[in-house]
């Protein structure tokens, strides 16, 4: 007989959702999520489409939903190692990372806050550091702390091994697991801005990504939601969006990511409401605004303050005296060729599928761009931006259409 | 945006365009990259995403007119950066390219000069004009391959200048020089309808012979555009190897004009016959100014032919124009050395020969000139030194650093 069980991988909206409409219709289901905490990209933005809520607002009610529901389990710091059978009977192999830290929610705050070694955090894109037991994550899900023994000095490590809830010795665990159908929900990363040598590779002070914007403005993010340049922690007064920085172009990512001109315009909303005086634009090659965003594009165009200009910005430099950004654009529709200093620019990078970057254990086929285009004959079946690029309501739906299929599936119908 | 154009795309413009070397143009979603990336593209209407516009509809008027192919020098940085592989930088060459073919009359040149197919045509004029005066001549001195009573070789005994060569050619060159004339008016014409004064502060507008002196000491000497043009190695080779290649033939054209004037000065002041006798020693310094000419052609020849073979066909491809002076160039730098070295060696019938195919390559890099890649010369010139005079200047680094860049 066929497994019923049914494996997620991934546990970011995509996966969540997909985990949860399976196991409330009485699936067992398990969640592999390769980072400490579910929550994936959603967790990182201040607010998100289509109603602008903070993050909490929807993750909140997903992981209640997964702790009331004993059909769900995850593994966090796990990643897929192996996986054997066929449709319907599946053997997986689950590699988990050590967490080093109790099974319990101990508060280890003052612990963290006594070592030395640091990092920059990869939750804050770099802008802010983290020691090596950290939990960078608001409502973190798991509410556990995380040790990164590469992390840790030799003081550091002495300490830890002195507190009761760490474990440093703790090993990692290969689990295995019977599942009859796959739902993959691996989800995306920002496109690599250090790729992008036109726009500065990351090396320009006051230029940063979109997802850097997210955290900059977040109440919970390094400046404390104060939208601040990171070279001078001055207040920007002009800012310019780089919409397509890396996107629609047959050099990076062929396709366009749907949501950043969205992002981009939510983003010079918040600019303007912290700073009444600050003047926005975005720079486009076409503004994309699928569907009912259309209202939400003119609302925030309607602003005076928030200038669009049709025209790819191709070359931003740092300033040769100060930490202003000089960019380089054509009006293509005045036909005139400008170079303009902003306090802060913002590349809309796009997002790029992860299994670009590294690819599963499984027998599915990936275009040349990362996305999965096959997989539903074997019981594999795709949710969120590992099939397309999507806004997190789209992934949504996509993840509840991949639980009804991979349901079918498992039933046998 | 609101005011009306009535616009007349010209499909087949386009589809010409394309075979001409702007195969990929209908690719471009106008982002407006390539504008930015070029360093050469002025802050008022910059080049060349508004030329991809216009070739898209087919405005074909205002392409011919346009200043800018000219002010372009092909870096291919556009076509680098393009998103979509529209490769801008070689649609410009394949507007030049439109240009070298329609601007001058006779229009079966241009027709000719478009496509290999004709290339039977454009060798055989030639052939068939020194095939005939070596048959002629043959006839007269006796012999196909004619040496001295020393065993020597001398070409002029088989084709003298005085009634062959220098007629022909001078012919030939007078021609080229009315159809130039011709080409340049038609251009100013053109420009002067649709390229407009710009006004920069800080730049003093020169006048027309400022303009052409400037231009001439910057861009044509020292290739200073040129160089602005480079930001990979590649694009180092292409310019030295264009460095190499000009003075190589300037060179060469000192040296023939050296041997002209004092070959026909020496009709009058008998003392000045010697110098242009031909042929020299090799100690001479005009033969040794030929030879480092003849060096100079060949590495120049060498760099560029070898970045053109190592072009990414997916960035930048050559079209027919490119190979047909490559390949004129090559063979009239060849066929040089090797009727010098048959010479020397004594090897009358190869020697004679490889002289004969020196003139038919020579004929068919003048003659056809104007209808060719090598129009550029005085194409590209005229377009610097009107763009010097009207003050279309690229948004230089250096205006960006003082901030002077205020155009009205």
């Amino acid at each position: 007989m066929a497994n019923t069980s049914i494996l997620v991988i991934g546990g970011g909206f995509a996966g969540m959702t997909a985990a949860l409409e399976a196991a409330e219709l009485g699936h067992e289901v398990y969640i592999v999520e390769k980072s400490p905490y579910l929550g994936g990209r959603v967790m990182q933005l201040n607010k998100y489409f289509p109603k602008l809520c903070p993050p909490s607002c929807g993750l909140e009610i997903q992981y209640q939903r997964i702790k009331n529901n004993p059909l769900v389990k995850f593994f966090t710091l796990a990643e897929v190692a192996k996986v054997e059978g066929s449709k319907g009977n599946y053997t997986v192999t689950v590699r988990v990372r050590p967490r080093h830290t109790a099974p319990n929610s101990v508060d280890l705050s003052a612990v963290a806050k006594g070592l030395s070694g640091e990092t920059a955090s990869e939750f804050e894109f770099g802008l802010a550091r983290r020691k090596g037991l950290y939990l960078d994550v608001p409502f973190a899900f798991p509410q556990r702390y995380v040790v990164d023994t590469a992390c840790l000095t030799d003081a550091d490590k002495s300490a830890l091994s002195a507190c009761p809830h760490v474990d440093l010795a703790e090993e990692e665990r290969l689990i295995p697991l019977q599942v009859g159908a796959i739902v993959v929900a691996t989800g995306w990363q920002p496109y690599d801005v250090t790729r992008l040598t036109n726009l500065g590779a990351g090396t320009v002070k006051n230029c940063i990504s979109n997802m850097q914007m997210e955290r900059l403005a977040s109440p919970y993010g390094p400046t404390q939601g104060k939208i601040l340049r990171p070279s001078d922690g001055r207040a920007p007064k002009k800012v310019a969006f780089v919409q397509c920085a890396g996107s629609r172009d047959e050099n990076h990512l062929s396709f366009c990511s749907y949501i950043c001109c969205m992002a981009s315009l939510k983003q010079a909303q918040y600019v303007r409401e912290q700073y009444p005086d600050a003047d926005v634009t975005v720079f486009y090659i076409d503004l994309r605004t699928p569907g009912r965003y259309e209202s939400f594009a003119e609302k925030v165009l309607a602003d005076p303050k928030i200038h669009a200009v049709k025209g790819k910005v191709a070359a931003v430099a740092q300033d040769k005296a100060g930490d202003d950004v000089w960019v380089t654009v054509e009006d293509a529709v005045t036909g005139a060729k400008s170079v303009e200093r902003f306090d802060l620019v913002v590349l809309a990078t796009g997002m790029q599928p992860s299994l670009a970057a590294q690819k599963l254990p499984l027998d599915v086929t990936v275009d040349e761009e990362g996305f999965i285009v096959n997989g539903e004959d074997q019981g594999i079946f795709v949710a969120g931006c590992a099939k397309q690029p999507l806004d997190v309501m789209k992934t949504a739906q996509s993840a509840t259409a991949a639980a009804m299929k991979a349901i079918q599936t498992v039933r046998g119908r | 945006m609101s005011k009306t154009v009535r616009i007349e795309p010209n499909v087949q413009f386009v589809k010409e365009l394309q075979e001409v070397g702007g195969d990929d143009l209908k690719k471009c979603y106008q982002c407006a990259t390539c504008s930015v990336a070029c360093p050469m593209s002025p802050a008022d209407n910059p080049y060349p995403r508004k030329e991809m516009v216009w070739a898209q509809w087919g405005l074909k008027d205002k392409l011919l007119n346009d200043i800018d192919i000219w002010l372009c020098h092909n870096c291919g940085t556009c076509s680098d950066l393009c998103p979509r592989g529209a490769k801008p930088g070689d649609l410009l060459a394949a507007l030049r390219n439109m240009t070298y073919r329609k601007l001058v009359p006779p229009a079966i040149i241009g027709e000719w000069m478009s496509s290999p197919k004709h290339l039977p045509i454009l060798a055989g004029i030639p052939a068939v004009i020194f095939g005939i005066v070596w048959m002629i001549r043959a006839a007269m001195v006796g012999s196909f391959f004619p040496v001295t009573e020393e065993g020597k070789i001398v070409y002029g005994n088989l084709f003298p200048s005085d009634f062959t060569i220098d007629p022909i050619f001078g012919l030939t060159a007078l021609f080229v020089v009315i159809c130039f004339a011709v080409g340049v008016r038609n251009l100013i014409e053109g420009f002067k309808g649709t390229v407009t004064d710009t006004f920069v502060i800080g730049y003093k507008k020169p006048t027309i012979k400022e303009a052409i002196i400037d231009a001439i000491k910057y861009e044509v000497l020292q290739h200073t555009r040129f160089k602005d043009c480079i930001d990979e190695p590649a694009d180092e080779e292409r310019v030295k190897g264009h460095l190499l290649l000009f003075y190589g033939f300037v060179a060469c054209f000192i040296v023939t004009s050296i041997v002209a004037v004092a070959h026909w000065g020496g009709k009058v002041i008998p003392f000045l016959a010697p110098i242009g006798h031909t042929p020299m020693p090799l100690w001479s310094p005009v033969k040794i100014l030929a030879n480092v000419g003849a060096v100079l052609l060949l590495t120049g020849l060498t760099l560029l032919t070898r970045r053109r073979l190592n072009l990414e066909r997916r960035k930048s491809r050559s079209n027919y124009y490119d190979w047909y002076l490559l390949g004129v160039i090559w063979a009239v730098t060849l066929t040089g050395i090797g009727s010098e070295v048959f010479r020397l060696a004594a090897v009358a019938p190869l020697a004679f020969f490889t002289y004969y195919l020196h003139l038919v390559s020579i004929f068919m890099l003048i003659a056809y000139l104007p209808w060719s890649k090598l129009g550029h010369l005085v194409y590209r010139t005229t377009a610097l030194i009107y763009a010097r005079y009207v003050g279309r200047l690229p948004i230089g680094e250096k205006l960006i650093e003082d901030e002077k860049v205020f155009v009205i």
